[in-house]
């Protein structure tokens, strides 16, 4: 089977990616659940879409808008198809139960699998293995798409903003909430999350603790917590069991990226995703990356516009236009920032580039530079910045142009 | 040495590690019964073990109360008569199984209870999977004899259950490292290690007769780049195997229904009825089974079983072992299974090491502790940063953060530290088949078979059927199929062309064989035995909603009744809004 561009993935990323290059090229979009929209059909909170709709949309309502266009669109939807295998010349091996095994080639590809949430193994929470344990993301499934209650007092690990929205939703649902357990000394979610669902529901937050031990032989019976040092070790002495049937771990997300790797696409260690350039574009020529599979976003709006840039970008790639004079430039990241998106300039398309960076350490009243061999390229001064919020600087299209070596990305005060 | 003479040398003991504390010591037929109470578990343990290392000793049985010392208790049995059988086995692990099939080559009625609603839900299914060759155990001893037996038959029934059985082999090392603890200067200490364990390590092998080499430090470093530089030597056994130790005990549990057995499972023995000195019938939390014969495969409880009937000949004091699981992706770094040879070497202790598994992920442990609990498989951070410090002697560059799981499995071991399989001296039709620690897994073929030669002896009559079929065709895994096969299995079940495990490629098809299986998985964590839906790298986060649907679809009970893994693990309250409404189910 041939085609001009695949998109790997049907959640917001894959949604928008697909549409966006379905106005130039032919497109199919393969998703391995049973329908589209990722994880936003059990996001059923509102929050979505501030940027880009200028309102407030529950996650359904935005995979909607999205749906709608797609299935009016010529875009070859296939659901229940799951990727076994890429490789670097874009031929995708996937299998279905209409069609068992399917062999496509495409000019394009567009990896859009999104995240999966860190395990309490991934932490080395030490303990024993009862049921009543869930990552926050599948607890939001569990009650809101299949109407059943993992537990009826919870303690929660992590502060991302899943865990923080679980938190109001096991309130909202009648059980108790204990309390949310932090290992930072700051929040892991955006500030709304923390006010709208923790602080309006007096659920207490517990900043620089952690949970020690976990037990229960069949169904949880509880756990113990303890503060911990700078270095993140538990205080001897600060112990406390909580009596809870249910853990809810909130403790990070990772991008997908077994397909990535599996078919030797540059990985960046920081982002845990591929290396890409400003469109979207991988280590691997024709094969582009969005959303959550290259970092994890804070809003989906970030997810849905830079999948339309790889979108386009891909469909250009696919019609023969691709073919670019590569420059490579590397964007490092600089002073108090953790990393930076894209990690690779090309300087191909004359186009403004959205920089996407987190910092390492919070600050305030700081100077963010964009600059090539001690030449200023672009400035931005922010108020406040914090770990958990992503920060963007926007560099003009002809700002591009005359980069001739790397540029680094800086935050002072 | 007599009954008088032991007696003496335990007195000996006890005066030495509890003086002045209640204990009274008696010895019958060169068994030590020991009863009174110490000050700890530590106390009660080293008591033990000494007296099993007295020579000429048979057994242990401390009844020594501690203060931890917690008293199960056990649920009430059912007086009414549920059935007949020649044999009844207690204990669906790999060792009940074995048994189980082995006896249904017969003419007999054979019925196995299991305490759990699965079969291999204790030791069998939180052990390294490794069928060891018998180099690793000390000579002359059962285990060892059995372990070089049971490993020769591995091949032949793990073809006919249709079980995955590799011989990928293993790298015996030492390093820099090994005598490092010990008292013996470091270049003597390293000369040792380097061309002396090696020759002790052939010589045995010549002796049982096991294919091994000397592997230069050189070929090591160029065949396991991850071994560390630090490395003196390598013996190479090219037959060590590894099996899946779960799919096993299955496999030979359906094989043994299919030929007749009748398996029942969530069923608990309570008591054994003995009458003029025979066993008359087992008392179960279903009924009675009236039967002559009872085999204790009891794992980590068979002192209890064996209380009930009044045989008991042992204590088991089970030693923990918790062992790490990496993705598959960093494992692939790693070709073979390694271990580390590190003295002094801990007793009855093979000291674990990197072993593969056969889907491929390194498991870094066991390690070893004694515990009192039998239920305890927790893990704790202590034994999280000792594997950690351990197993970084031999592959310090492996990367740490690929752990997907983790898990602790009890070893049933008695004080002797070696097998008990006999035929009670005091009441007859009671078999013992006791102290299964490593290397139980791969013994037990051997173990079955000898388990047979003593029923033989107490009387049984064993007449073979014709109808006996060997053979048992497994379930489908279509990740393992070529892509023709592939393509005609979806093309006859769609259900195969539905991935549901995403880490692992499970199919929905594959799931719902599991629960049409002839031992059903009623459970998640029965599910994920038998397909590896949420073994992989998301450990269920994504499939676990999907499993439960389709477990509840498939057997009619409601979504929020659906368990992890037996009784009271019940996965959820209720319904949504059940808090709301005060419905909850749990």
């Amino acid at each position: 089977m041939k085609t001009d561009v695949v998109v790997i993935g049907g959640g917001p990323a894959g949604l928008a990616a697909a549409l966006k290059a379905s106005e130039r090229v032919e497109v199919m979009l393969l998703e391995r659940g049973e329908e589209l929209g990722g994880i936003l059909p059990q996001c059923i909170h509102h929050g979505f879409g501030n940027f880009i709709f200028q309102k407030m949309l529950t996650g359904p309502e935005y995979a909607q808008h999205y749906v709608d266009l797609v299935k009016q669109s010529s875009i070859d939807v296939r659901t229940e198809t799951m990727v076994l295998s890429l490789d670097g010349n874009c031929r995708i091996m996937a299998t279905n139960p209409r069609e068992g095994l399917v062999e496509i080639e495409a000019k394009a590809v567009v990896l859009a699998m999104g995240c999966r949430e860190r395990t309490r193994n991934q932490i080395l929470l030490p303990g024993t293995r009862p049921a009543g344990i869930y990552t926050a993301g599948t607890a939001q499934r569990l009650i809101n798409m299949d109407g059943l209650m993992p537990g009826k007092r919870v303690v929660i690990l992590g502060s991302g903003d899943v865990g923080l929205i679980m938190a109001r939703r096991f309130t909202l649902e009648g059980a108790e909430v204990e309390g949310v357990y932090e290992l930072m000394p700051f929040p892991g979610g955006l500030t709304r999350n923390v006010v709208q669902c923790l602080h309006d529901y007096d659920i207490p937050l517990h900043l620089s603790h952690t949970v020690v031990d976990i037990r229960g032989q069949r169904r949880l019976e509880g756990v113990v917590v303890a503060r911990v040092d700078e270095s993140f070790t538990p205080v001897a002495g600060t112990e406390r069991f909580i009596p809870c049937d249910c853990l809810i771990l909130a403790v990070g997300l990772i991008p997908e990226n077994e397909l990535t790797r599996g078919c030797g696409i540059e990985m960046d260690g920081r982002t845990g995703g591929p290396v890409v350039d400003e469109c979207m574009e991988t280590s691997v020529s024709g094969i582009f990356a969005c959303g959550n599979v290259v970092h994890v976003h804070d809003v989906v709006d970030d997810v849905s516009l830079s999948a339309e840039r790889a979108g386009m970008c891909a469909a250009r790639h696919a019609e023969g236009n691709g073919e670019k004079v590569r420059r490579n430039i590397p964007l490092l990241p600089g002073e108090n920032v953790r990393y930076v998106v894209p990690q690779r300039l090309s300087g191909a398309e004359s186009m403004p580039i959205t920089l996407y960076l987190r910092v390492m350490e919070a600050a305030e009243n700081v100077n963010i530079t964009v600059s090539s061999g001690g030449a200023l390229i672009v400035e931005k001064k922010e108020r406040v910045v914090r770990p958990p919020e992503m920060v963007k600087v926007e560099l003009p299209a002809e700002s591009v142009k005359n980069i001739a070596g790397e540029v680094r990305v800086d935050v002072r005060k | 040495m007599n009954d008088r003479k032991l007696a003496r040398k335990a007195a000996s003991i006890v005066r030495k590690h509890a003086r002045d504390k209640p204990v009274h010591i008696r010895v019958e037929d060169r068994v030590v019964y020991l009863e009174g109470a110490v000050s700890s578990y530590e106390e009660y343990v080293r008591i033990g073990r000494e007296a099993g290392r007295l020579k000429g000793v048979r057994g242990v049985v401390s009844r020594l109360s501690f203060p931890e010392k917690m008293e199960r208790k056990r649920p009430v049995g059912k007086k009414e008569c549920i059935g007949e059988a020649d044999v009844v086995i207690v204990g669906g692990g790999v060792v009940g199984c074995s048994i189980a099939r082995e006896l249904s080559r017969y003419r007999l009625r054979v019925i196995l209870v299991e305490r759990a609603e699965d079969v291999a839900c204790g030791t069998s299914k939180a052990n390294n999977a490794m069928v060891h060759t018998g180099i690793g155990e000390k000579m002359g001893t059962l285990k060892q004899k059995l372990c070089v037996k049971g490993h020769q038959m591995y091949k032949k029934i793990t073809d006919e259950l249709q079980v995955p059985y590799e011989q990928q082999g293993l790298y015996i090392i030492t390093t820099r490292d090994s005598f490092a603890k010990t008292k013996i200067p470091g270049f003597l200490g390293n000369f040792i290690a380097k061309h002396i364990v090696p020759l002790i390590i052939l010589r045995r092998a010549k002796k049982l007769g096991l294919p091994m080499k000397r592997v230069s430090r050189k070929e090591l470093l160029e065949n396991e780049p991850q071994v560390t530089e630090r490395a003196l030597a390598a013996v190479y056994s090219p037959t060590y195997g590894i099996t899946c130790p779960y799919l096993f005990t299955i496999a030979l549990a359906e094989n043994a229904l299919a030929n007749g057995v009748e398996v029942m499972l969530d069923t608990e023995v309570v008591d054994i009825t003995v009458k003029d000195g025979t066993v008359s019938s087992v008392v179960t939390t279903r009924g009675t089974i009236d039967t002559s014969f009872v085999i204790n495969a009891a794992g980590l409880y068979a002192d209890e079983i064996a209380d009930m009937a009044g045989a008991r000949e042992y204590t088991i004091h089970p030693k923990k072992g918790a062992t790490l699981l990496f993705d598959r992706e960093a494992s692939a770094l790693i070709n073979r299974s390694l271990s580390i040879l590190l003295f002094p070497r801990t007793e009855h202790y093979k000291g674990g090491g990197l072993m593969k598994t056969i889907d491929g992920n390194l498991q870094w442990g066991p390690t070893m502790r004694e515990v009192f609990d039998p239920t305890d498989t927790s893990v704790t951070a202590e034994e999280i940063q000792a594997i950690f410090a351990r197993y970084s002697l031999l592959a310090p560059r492996f990367p740490k953060n690929a752990v997907i799981a983790y898990f602790s499995g009890l070893r049933a071991a008695t004080f002797t530290e070696d097998f008990f399989i006999e035929a009670s001296r005091r009441v007859k039709g009671f078999i013992h088949v006791a102290g299964i620690q490593s290397p139980g897994l791969a013994a037990a073929p051997a173990i079955a078979e000898m388990v047979l030669d003593i029923l033989r002896g107490e009387g049984l009559e064993l007449e073979r059927k014709t109808a006996f079929n060997p053979y048992r065709k497994g379930p489908p895994v279509i990740r393992h199929l070529s892509p023709a096969e592939r393509e005609r299995a979806i093309a006859e079940n769609p259900l195969y062309g539905k991935i549901v495990c995403r880490c692992e490629e499970v199919t929905e098809g594959e799931i719902v064989d599991a629960i049409r299986a002839p031992i059903p998985a009623r459970s998640v964590d029965a599910i994920k035995r038998r397909t590896r839906a949420g073994m992989g790298r998301c450990q269920g986060g994504f499939c676990l909603p999907r499993v439960v649907r389709i477990l509840s679809r498939e057997t009619g009970i409601p979504a929020e009744k659906i368990v992890k893994n037996g009784r009271d693990s019940h996965l959820f309250v209720g319904k949504a809004k059940c808090l709301l409404e005060g419905e909850c189910e749990n």
